[in-house]
């Protein structure tokens, strides 16, 4: 084993309201490929951004090749050979390979810019990586898993001491990360150090060396991947956590009605034939690792994708839903993860965004009925207790936690019956969580059904009846409160490989 | 070798814009027997000039994303400026030139920093100039026509680059030369310097290429640079093929220009455009031009033809990026 | 500061445009002080407005589109073409005067209808579509008319009527039609699903279309409206000035999104305010009044108009990136 190269040591960093980092250390060594790996959330993006000098870390220290440093930003770290390669691709699509691989410092021949000895360059490159990639070819015409290899050649190409590739087989098909893992290899023998952030675990048996698995925020421990078995991380990245009152088993009984059934619903890579029934009352989580393919799930049920195929039943009528509009008038509500994008109009009034979805409601002729829009806001305010001045502030004034109220509110107005709840408390305060919860409860007491997508544990293990577990744009499971456990939802939501 | 890169490998586009040059020629030498003359061909050379050098310029723009909106009312004030010069305050001609010229990159800078550094919508931002370049010329020349030398005067030889007769009194179109020139050198600044290199890539993703260490503020002004001092070109370019300079006219120039090199396959959504492309787009429009009346139609049915092609060049464009 | 911005009565109007009546009676005063006095009077006032209603209706129009994030100007080419095609049938074909005006509407229509189709339904972009509209317009004009100019009727011919629209014996009719519409405007915009909708995909478009809303459409709606305006302001405009030439237009698509601008409406879309235009167009007609007064041509009113927006646009970016 190589010398170690790279000390992150007591790094410490917080966000308003989040202690993302508690004190972590990292170890990295020449030559190795070293595994973070931790649940979403736990806080390897961010010790990776605090290194690159994305973030600037409260306090610890960083040791790069025996001296302190700390990067003011990527350039920096890139210069001195830290180079990530991250998971949404920098790339410029009209441009061609080897254009993109040296943007920024291309070489020049007087004024003109030499391509032929930058596709020369690159040819070179991409031959000492062994990849097979014509470097005169536009940058968008190339598979999404070259494209990565691409980026993977630059970030060689900076003469890079230590790469970290930042989930980098999310996109890529098997022959495609096979074709990784041989260059990793290549790069492992010229004594680079990589850190490997994947959610895979048969990846990580493959290709690491030893495997850093953090939790919440905090160092959990090292292992030596050859000694250890997947059973092993798995415990170590769910911890032995005390939920607060979970679900024990499924408050819905056996005969509700379903009112949602999904048969065969295709649409795209990230949605492969998933079917699925939602009793009425009941909370059905799913689950499942970034990019499993859950949002883009409920976005295709939801008309706001386009789909290529399956059934949907409402309430045992067969539906067509084609756009948000043909959702919405069949009882569906959508709340998404990302709700200053797709949720609220953050310039409006609480009053004007409840009122949104269900316009025709609060008409007075040809007028809009502006006591009436406040009056049911109001109701509205004061059952979820979102806090607010007043029904005609602003939302963008609003915490997380009560926008999301808000746009629960938007949907009830709408009298939808099925709500789709994707990552309910995601930038949400831990005392705003709770309410969400039981708001949640309240909700399926009074006979409202809920899918809700949630990439927290224990938000999955407290709140669901009943699990579908994802992975990689298939339905891997289907589990029973009773019988779900973080290990037995883990093993389905991690891919194997036949 | 340069010329063997330009012309050695047209896109699709290209040969696709050079096939309907060839189909409007021959149906309009079809429907009509004066056109397949000699004095037509000068026609359309004379009035593409000042367009070709207006949409080698724009296409800068166009290709980061944004466009230009004030080079036609420019070229009619900056040619403005260089006459009143040169007649009223008599200035030798190359003075007079280069005052027009300068004047448009004067605007250009002005546009890019409206555009790159106070980050205004293009569009908006070069309308406002186009008012502002439209008042300009009348303004500081006192709101008269003006025509620069004759090409009989001894001081008119400038005129020369774009049209000589000869002795027997046969019209060369020689500016065509010229225009040739300059399509050459933008097509390698566009396609072979850092200049035109990041003008793609700032088209392409503003965000990335900046992350990769480039002064995208810099490249991204010098495109409306380039655009403005083309507009500067282009309003020699119109005094010399026009007797008479009109305060307030000009507006609506741009846009035979802008269409022509969006129907050359520029893309109004940026990172794509060659100026070959450009090129011959606006031989299209010019086509139109001056071939409708030789059909019976009047040359205002160039303006309706004009936006109509703009809209399916640009459908064509969006229809594929559905695919 | 804050304590005015408090204020209930500042609260109601709007801090924003309480200023802006500041700036009107203070540019007011300063070109009344500027010209001797000869700015002064209710008359000349009167007088002056009669040539600048059509662009308030060209700025109400385009407050519309603007709030929806798009921008359209190809409105005053399109507004010649309305004058120009219903003025000609009216003087060369004989149509009744009543179904020329009906005809300027309807053309501004269709052009609305066009545009806002092309925008909505085939995402292509604002400002091509106003470019191909504008060329089309000038185009659809100029070979109707043959390129000829043409006047509509005098006051004193039997079809001078319309001209009433305009102002009856010094009597500034038109201001109150204009006031009219802009109060039907600020309903629609503010009272209406219309108008609700329209802001609100302005603002997040994503957002509405995931509420369950056809949101084309109802952008579409926008540039039809516009289109209508449009059509209002020809009739406005031959009123005024009775003769129309073919291939003009231009410089009144800044005039009108100056106006527009300078009453508060965002360009990003999601904010607008009629009233604001209302004031808007009136510091945009003063100014270019104020600046003839001063013995200026009118191509410094271009230059000054031009810079007036560039400020507007400016202050409306940075307030925005303050707020990010």
């Amino acid at each position: 084993m190589g010398e170690v190269i790279l000390t992150m040591k007591d790094i410490d960093k917080s966000f308003p309201g989040v202690h993302a980092l508690d004190h972590v250390d990292l170890e990295v060594r020449k030559g190795e490929v070293l595994a973070l790996m931790g649940e979403n959330g736990a806080g390897k993006s961010t010790l990776m951004k605090v290194l690159t000098g994305i973030y600037k870390k409260d306090s610890g220290t960083i040791t790069y090749e025996g001296k302190e440093v700390e990067f003011k930003n990527t350039r920096e770290a890139q210069d001195a050979g830290i180079v990530i390669v991250h998971q949404e691709l920098n790339m410029l699509g009209h441009l061609t390979v080897a254009q993109n691989l040296f943007i920024g410092r291309e070489f020049k021949k007087g004024i003109r810019i030499d391509d032929k000895k930058m596709n020369e360059e690159a040819k070179k490159l991409f031959d000492r990586l062994n990849v097979n990639i014509d470097p005169k070819e536009t940058m968008s015409n190339l598979t999404v898993g070259k494209q990565q290899m691409c980026e993977i050649a630059k970030a060689v190409s900076f003469d890079a001491k230590v790469i970290i590739f930042d989930e980098p087989s999310a996109a890529l098909t098997e022959s495609e990360i096979e074709e990784m893992f041989k260059i990793i290899r290549d790069l492992k023998k010229k004594d680079i150090a990589m850190v490997y952030i994947s959610h895979r675990m048969d990846e990580i048996k493959v290709i690491t060396d030893r495997v850093t698995v953090m939790r919440d925020g905090t160092y959990v421990g090292t292992l030596i991947t050859e000694e250890c078995t997947k059973e092993d991380i798995i415990n170590m990245m769910v911890g032995r956590v005390i939920y607060e009152d979970p679900k024990t088993e499924s408050a819905v009984p056996k005969d509700a009605p379903v009112v949602l059934k999904v048969e065969h619903l295709n649409a795209g890579k990230m949605v492969q034939d998933v079917s699925f029934e939602l009793r009425k009352g009941e909370i059905l989580g799913f689950s499942g690792l970034m990019g499993a393919g859950r949002t883009e799930t409920a976005r295709a049920l939801f008309g706001a994708d386009p789909k290529e195929g399956g059934d949907i039943y409402v309430n045992g009528t067969k539906v067509t839903i084609n756009t948000p509009q043909d959702a919405v008038d069949c009882g569906l509500g959508y709340l998404s993860e990302d709700r200053k994008r797709y949720g609220i109009v953050v310039q409006k009034t609480v009053a004007q965004n409840t009122s949104m979805a269900f316009m025709k409601n609060f008409m007075k002729g040809i007028f809009i009925d502006k006591k009436k829009e406040k009056d049911v806001a109001r109701e509205y305010v004061d059952a979820l207790a979102t806090k607010t001045p007043s029904v005609e502030q602003l939302v963008v004034n609003l915490s997380g936690g009560n926008q999301q109220k808000v746009v629960v509110a938007k949907w009830l107005a709408r009298n939808s019956d099925i709500l789709i709840f994707d990552e309910p408390t995601r930038g949400i305060d831990v005392g705003a969580k709770n309410e969400i919860y039981k708001l949640m409860n309240k909700l399926v007491a009074e006979g409202k059904s809920i899918i809700m997508i949630s990439s927290e544990m224990t938000e999955i293990l407290r709140m669901s009846d009943r699990i579908v577990v994802m992975c990689e744009g298939k339905k891997t499971g289907e589990l029973d409160i009773a019988e779900a456990t973080q290990e037995s939802i883990m093993n389905l939501a991690t891919r194997e490989i036949a | 070798m340069v010329k063997k890169r330009a012309f050695g490998k047209l896109k699709g586009r290209e040969v696709m814009v050079l096939g309907i040059i060839a189909a409007m020629i021959i149906l309009f030498s079809f429907l009509s027997p004066t056109f397949r003359t000699y004095p037509t061909l000068v026609s359309v050379l004379d009035n593409s000039y000042y367009i070709t050098l207006m949409a080698l310029g724009v296409t800068f723009p166009l290709i980061t994303g944004g466009v230009d909106l004030s080079i036609g009312t420019g070229l009619v004030s900056y040619a403005l400026i260089g006459g009143y010069l040169i007649v009223h305050q008599g200035v030798p001609v190359g003075v007079g030139i280069l005052a027009c010229i300068g004047m448009g990159v004067l605007i250009g800078v002005f546009n890019g920093v409206l555009v790159a550094v106070m980050d205004l919508p293009p569009f908006l931002a070069t309308l406002c100039t186009c008012m502002i370049t439209r008042g300009l010329g009348p303004a500081l020349c006192g709101g008269f026509g003006v025509s620069w030398p004759s090409a009989l005067s001894e001081s008119g030889a400038f005129r020369k680059i774009f049209k000589f007769t000869t002795a027997n009194g046969t019209v060369v179109p020689i500016g065509i030369i010229f225009i040739v020139v300059l399509v050459l050198i933008m097509s390698f600044v566009l396609n072979h310097t850092r200049v035109g290199r990041y003008t793609i890539a700032i088209g392409s993703n503003k965000e990335a290429t900046r992350l990769a260490g480039v002064n995208v503020k810099f490249y991204h002004m010098l495109a409306y640079i380039i655009s403005g001092l083309f507009a500067g070109l282009a309003g020699v370019a119109y005094a010399a093929t026009y007797a008479t300079i009109y305060p307030g006219s000009g507006a609506g120039f741009e846009l035979d220009a802008i269409g022509g090199a969006i129907v050359g396959g520029v893309s109004a959504s940026g990172g794509v455009g060659s100026i070959i492309g450009a090129f011959l787009g606006v031989i299209v429009i010019c086509l139109m031009k001056v071939g409708l009346p030789f059909i019976g139609l009047q040359a205002n049915w160039q303006q309706i033809f004009t936006g109509l092609v703009l809209i399916a060049a640009v459908l064509i464009d969006v229809v594929k990026k559905k695919k | 500061m804050e304590k005015i911005k408090q204020n209930a009565l500042v609260q109601k109007v709007g801090f924003n445009r309480i200023v802006l009546i500041f700036v009107l009676l203070l540019m007011y005063l300063m070109f009344g002080l500027l010209t001797g006095g000869a700015f002064f009077g209710f008359s000349r006032i009167a007088n002056a407005l009669n040539y600048a209603y059509f662009l308030g209706f060209l700025s109400l129009g385009v407050t519309f589109v603007i709030a929806t994030g798009g921008i359209d100007f190809s409105i005053g080419p399109v507004m010649f073409c309305c004058a120009l095609v219903s003025g000609y049938s009216l003087t060369m074909y004989g149509v009744p005067m009543v179904i020329s005006l009906v005809m300027s509407v309807l053309i501004g229509v269709l052009f609305g209808t066009f545009n806002g189709y092309l925008v909505a339904y085939w995402n292509v972009p604002p400002f091509i579509v106003s470019m191909a509209s504008m060329n089309i317009a000038k185009g659809i004009a100029a070979v109707f008319t043959k390129t000829q100019s043409v006047s509509w009727p005098q006051s004193s011919t039997e079809d001078g009527w319309y001209r009433n629209f305009v102002s009856v014996n010094g009597f500034p009719i038109g201001l109150i039609v204009f006031l009219l519409v802009a109060v039907v405007c600020a309903v629609v915009l503010n009272q209406t699903k219309w108008g609700r909708y329209i802001l609100c995909l302005g603002s997040n478009e994503e957002a509405v279309r995931l509420s369950g809303v056809n949101v084309k459409r109802w952008k579409m709606l926008a540039y039809i409206i516009c289109g209508t305006l449009v059509g209002i302001a020809s009739i406005y405009f031959v009123a005024a000035y009775t003769t129309v030439q073919p291939g003009y237009g231009d410089q009144y698509n800044n005039e009108a999104i100056a106006g527009c601008v300078m009453g508060g409406t965002s360009m990003v879309g999601g904010l607008a305010s009629i009233s604001g235009t209302v004031i808007g167009v009136f510091i945009i007609s003063l100014l270019q009044q104020g600046i003839l007064a001063l013995g200026f041509t009118k191509e410094y009113q271009y230059i000054i108009t031009g810079l007036i927006v560039i400020a507007a646009v400016y202050a409306d970016v940075s307030a925005r990136r303050r707020k990010n």
